[in-house]
């Protein structure tokens, strides 16, 4: 085939969701997943293939499907036709946006609590042993699903009678049909391609904000390479990565990158190898997520992706936030296209936030003193700058009530012949208390990173622990755990010191996280658990002697 | 081709799991004493493996000590309508429940009783 001479329009377009999706079942009709998952899944006279034809799933799960295949049931696949099937599958029985965004935490592998689970009984069967994100993954016809509570628990060996299959076979068939009105919605959608410049922002914990642009090109097989530069708002240090991936469903990016690592890969090394996953707006002019790597994947940047356009585009600002009362704040402002000549009055900052003078200004980055008066509104407000706005990017605050520890709980491993350690990056965010007077509800305001000096603390240790003996902490909040396993768990306050903002009493604020650090395996019973993101995974009967 | 269709699924992972913070038990607390204490709450985590709430207790000679108070995870608490606003600095209570084994002032909490007058019974969160 000719790649070139084919529209990629065409291309977009059938590689959409626009198959009929109904429960009367989606016909197969590519030629590779009908030779490999043909000869068991029977096909009828519609083209459609028994179960496969009633279900739609994330990238993520048809993976998990064809992984499964090959090793429990012997399908033998190359490489390339593994990943022709989960590409076809996936975008033909796939999830539209909006049923795959409440589970996308899964794909970028973030620990989230999940407040969604309907009722006790699926809490037991489902989300006590995985994320309830995985159930909510796919969706299936009625009789898919009551199959699938079926051949699952037998498989995971839970007791099921038929009132129970039936009462939860019912549920999911509610709350995750086969035919849905998202899915109906984005049959309709229109496609684009991904060719060209986009802009990027990304936030690295620790390292903080970086902003820069990433070239897409296409593969002749329709995938994409990429290459992203950027730049630290903190130092200015720029990182190039190159990478590959793919798009499924004309929304879920899926790829790899790296760049040439001059720092001998310590730890949270932002040029590492990262998995890219992300989600492009309906519109596809823009699009969020996670680059992420390491053991347990604890590193990771929190991407954004815009088109470039002619015009200006503000991307960032070096300052989360300024207080009330304060002169003379000197604000860098960076993205591109800006202007190279202009005034103040291209910056609009918000009421009663004054530019006082431009410092400095090129297409790319604007320096300027800004005085913020002392009855200035609080709260975040939105910045623009020659008419490209970035919203809810300052906040204007008069105390700073509290810091918290981010993330406020933690698991961090200990290392083991097969298990590289699992680090932990932390970093501290100011708070003031929003109208309720209460800290830790939805209307406190972040302020940003603080300035702190970090600390650990054991607690709940065999007597005479310390915590050197678990690990150290950096001056920038990474925790690196000891390097001799003690094989055994130990619980610790990471604690964030305040360096300048204290409490009324004149105390330095603290804030704290609750970081458990554990042996990457351990026998229980006989069996072997092996840790995962936050899990224990069953992994095999423990071998004598160890 | 090392891990060539790894590259692509790199997900799998449908064995038997459980819940990382879910062996995380109160070994540490002497299950057979029971204390019960009144203090300020000085800080009240919400979190993973443990709810935990900093408070401070007046000892009998005007001393103040610095405690912690440990129940349950966030899930069973959320479906009782707590979350990380329920404490604040200040808020007077009561908690009854299992001290540590070792010195340290720390307590697993069984009962407390919130600023508002409710009464919780919590569960052992494990």
């Amino acid at each position: 085939m000719n790649w070139p001479s084919v529209s990629i329009a065409a291309i977009l377009c059938a590689s959409n969701l626009a198959a009929v999706a109904d429960d009367q079942g989606i016909p197969v009709t590519d030629p590779v997943v009908l030779a490999k998952c043909g000869p068991c899944h029977f096909r009828d006279d519609h083209g459609r293939l028994a179960r496969i034809s009633w279900s739609r799933a994330t990238p993520e799960e048809w993976q998990d499907v064809v992984r499964r295949m090959i090793l429990e049931h012997g399908v033998s696949v190359s490489a390339v036709e593994a990943r022709a099937i989960v590409k076809n599958l996936s975008n033909f029985h796939g999830l539209a946006p909006a049923e795959a965004a409440p589970v996308r935490y899964i794909a970028e592998r973030r620990i989230q609590p999940e407040a969604n689970i309907p009722n006790d009984e699926i809490h037991a069967v489902c989300a006590k042993c995985h994320a309830f994100a995985w159930s909510l993954s796919w969706r299936r016809s009625g009789s898919e699903w009551r199959q699938f509570v079926t051949s699952h628990a037998a498989r995971q060996k839970f007791p099921a009678s038929e009132e129970s299959v039936n009462r939860l076979s019912t549920v999911f068939s509610q709350i995750a049909p086969l035919t849905t009105p998202e899915l109906e919605s984005w049959r309709n959608h229109d496609s684009s391609d991904l060719v060209g410049r986009w802009l990027v922002t990304a936030a690295l914990p620790g390292r903080g904000k970086y902003w820069g642009e990433m070239q897409v090109e296409r593969t002749p097989n329709g995938d994409f390479t990429t290459r992203t530069i950027l730049t630290s708002i903190t130092d200015g240090s720029v990182l190039v990565r190159a990478g590959r991936g793919m798009l499924y469903g004309d929304y879920a990016w899926r790829g790899r990158s790296s760049g040439a690592s001059t720092d001998g890969g310590l730890p949270g090394d932002p040029l590492t190898e990262a998995r890219e996953v992300m989600t492009f707006s309906a519109d596809t002019t823009s699009a969020e997520g996670r680059w992420f790597w390491g053991q347990y994947q604890e590193f990771g940047f929190d991407v954004h992706w815009q088109r470039d356009s002619a015009g200006p585009a503000l991307l960032a600002l070096n300052r989360s936030s300024l207080k009330a009362g304060s002169r003379g704040n000197r604000v860098r402002f960076v993205g591109y296209n800006f202007p190279a000549q202009g005034t103040p009055a291209d910056l609009d900052l918000g009421p009663s936030v004054a530019i006082r003078a431009i410092v400095s200004r090129t297409t790319r980055e604007l320096v300027a003193e800004a005085d913020v008066a002392s009855d200035a509104p609080l709260g975040k407000r939105s910045v623009v700058l020659n008419g490209s706005m970035l919203p809810a990017a300052l906040a204007i605050y008069d105390r700073v009530d509290y810091v918290k520890v981010s993330p406020d709980s933690a698991v961090a491993s200990f290392s083991d012949s097969g298990h590289p350690k699992g680090y932990l990056q932390f970093e501290c965010i100011g708070y003031q208390r929003g109208p309720d007077g209460k800290m830790h509800t939805a209307d406190d305001l972040e302020l940003g990173p603080i300035e702190v000096n970090w600390s650990l603390q054991v607690f709940h240790a065999p007597e005479g622990s310390t915590a050197e003996q678990v690990g150290t902490l950096t001056a920038t909040g990474l925790f690196i755990p000891a390097s001799e396993s003690p094989n055994l768990s130990f619980d610790l306050w990471v604690s964030a010191t305040a360096k300048s903002e204290k409490s009324p009493g004149g105390k330095a604020l603290v804030g704290k996280s609750y970081l458990v650090v554990t042996p990457p395996t351990y026998t229980f019973h006989g069996r072997r658990y092996v840790r995962d993101l936050d899990r224990w995974i069953d992994d095999k009967p423990a071998q004598p002697g160890r | 081709m090392r891990n060539a269709w790894l590259a692509v699924a790199p997900f799998a992972i449908s064995l038997l799991p459980a819940l990382l913070w879910g062996h995380h038990g109160w070994a540490e607390f002497d299950e057979t004493k029971e204390i019960s204490l009144k203090g300020t709450v000085t800080d009240f985590h919400f979190v993973n493996p443990h709810c935990v709430i900093e408070f401070d207790v007046t000892g009998e000679k005007g001393v103040i000590e610095n405690w912690q108070g440990e129940f349950s995870s966030p899930g069973p608490m959320a479906r009782q309508g707590w979350n990380a606003a329920t404490l604040q600095p200040g808020d007077k209570i009561s908690i009854s429940g299992h001290p540590a084994r070792n010195t340290a002032h720390a307590i697993h909490a069984t009962r407390i009783h919130l600023p508002n007058g409710q009464e919780f019974k919590l569960s052992d969160g494990k």
